[in-house]
């Protein structure tokens, strides 16, 4: 019963799940359960097919790739109130293409993706809701790749006379 | 256009022969910052230049290097937390800052300025500031982020955003826990991390999404890549805050400093005398015009 309170508790205070409605509240609540994960604990690694959203309550979680000879390179943290693991709400990904590690102890709200496809199939006004949103972070995300893309701190690709 | 512009009183008075020429400044310390970036501390040979010289952050001067040519460089401190030196933090990536890279305590370097206009920081009292910088953009903002400290009682909440590409990049990583120990909520993150970085990694804009704005009280001060800058102001503006509350700091190829030579006009601007700093809303024509 607390625990199911401390979730629901957490779970209003996350903006994506602002303006649901009760049924849709508690629908996506009881797919959600918390998860307090020490700095190192891994949440899934390339290649994993496990299939959870996650969202961060508090803490830092980064996104990493590891590329042969450089190692893991770490290109986004998720701070409090960002979401992760977004690919398994998309049809189709089930695979994660990067790896995902508490890097300071961080509390997260792991929710059951096949649950929320499956809801958002049954429940379209729902369904509306939750890929408007993917859609914001999916966009943010994109904003974020294109400016790391940019490499805007490198040096001017022509010589500089000043 | 009709957009007020930032009137620095130290710059104020316009053309004047006497900042065609070159004063003699002997550099007195060198503090290497990241690859191929320095600060260089600076003092006048003659007292007299030294005890009347003045300027306000954001401003900047021109450096002479002798047998390679001037290059305008902003102030990177204030005189009072200098203790009355001028101190310039320089990216080697020029022809003349890269003669800069080889010079040595003891030598001396011609010194113009100063010009142009600085960061509003008497305008913006009283108002929350968000300072969103990025790489080399953080040198031309410390001076306000001094300024502001020592005054810090006539401000509201001070919130910093600062990125660069790598942890090693970073400029002045030793004085962030004065800073945020002076009230200013410092937000650091770099473009992309190992795994000994437990800081953020991302892009400076995307940090507007972790904090609410009150946008009539406050303001934006940005400086770094313009790319980056573009950004910082898209998501300032999607928050409504109004676009004559965000500054900018541009960067132009600067040549005589007073608007006479034309070097760095930028549609009805020079930048070295009617900016660098501007308020936003007397570039919206021209910012967001592709290749303008």
């Amino acid at each position: 019963m607390t625990d199911s309170l401390d979730l629901k508790i957490a779970l209003q205070m996350i903006p994506w799940f602002n303006s649901l409605t009760p049924e849709h509240f508690n629908k996506t609540a009881e797919l959600t359960h918390l998860r307090h994960a020490k700095a190192g604990d891994i949440f899934f690694r390339e290649g994993d097919k496990q299939d959870y959203v996650y969202i961060v309550l508090d803490g830092r979680v980064s996104l990493e790739i590891f590329v042969p000879h450089h190692g893991k390179v770490r290109f986004y943290t998720a701070e409090p109130f960002d979401v992760f693991g977004w690919s398994s709400v998309t049809p189709g990904m089930r695979q994660r293409t990067a790896g995902a590690m508490a890097v300071l102890d961080s509390t997260v709200a792991c929710i059951d993706a096949e649950g929320l496809r499956n809801f958002a199939e049954i429940d379209h006004d729902f369904g509306y809701l939750l890929m408007r949103r993917l859609a914001n972070v999916v966009a943010s995300r994109l904003m974020v790749t294109r400016l790391q893309l940019i490499d805007m701190f490198a040096g001017p690709s022509e010589p500089i006379n000043d | 256009m009709t957009t007020t512009l930032i009137d620095t009183a130290a710059h104020s008075a316009g053309h004047n022969d006497k900042l065609l020429l070159p004063h003699w400044a002997e550099i007195v310390k060198i503090i290497p910052e990241a690859e191929g970036v320095s600060t260089f501390h600076f003092r006048f040979t003659d007292p007299t230049v030294q005890n009347r010289y003045r300027f306000e952050p954001g401003q900047f001067n021109m450096l002479y290097v002798p047998g390679y040519g001037e290059a305008a460089i902003s102030m990177s401190s204030d005189l009072e937390t200098a203790g009355g030196l001028l101190v310039h933090t320089i990216r080697h990536i020029g022809n003349v800052t890269r003669a800069t890279s080889r010079l040595k305590v003891g030598d001396v370097v011609g010194i113009r300025g100063p010009f142009g206009t600085s960061w509003p920081l008497e305008a913006i009292e009283g108002m929350d500031v968000v300072i969103a910088c990025g790489g080399i953009g953080l040198p031309p903002l410390r001076g306000a982020i001094y300024r502001i400290i020592r005054n810090r009682a006539r401000y509201g909440k001070i919130t910093l955003l600062y990125g660069a590409r790598m942890p090693k990049d970073l400029m002045f990583p030793a004085e962030y826990e004065a800073w945020q120990k002076a009230d200013i909520d410092m937000q650091v993150t770099v473009d992309r991390g190992d795994d000994t970085w437990t800081g953020r990694v991302g892009v400076v804009p995307m940090w507007f999404y972790h904090f609410r704005v009150d946008p009539h009280k406050t303001a934006v001060l940005t400086c770094g890549p313009e790319i980056m800058m573009r950004f910082v102001i898209y998501e300032a503006l999607a928050r409504r805050i109004p676009s004559d509350q965000i500054y900018v700091s541009l960067e132009r190829n600067m040549k005589c400093g007073q608007g006479a030579c034309g070097h760095c006009q930028q549609g009805p601007y020079f930048i070295c005398k009617d900016g660098p700093v501007f308020p936003f809303k007397a570039l919206e024509n021209i910012f967001n015009v592709e290749e303008y």
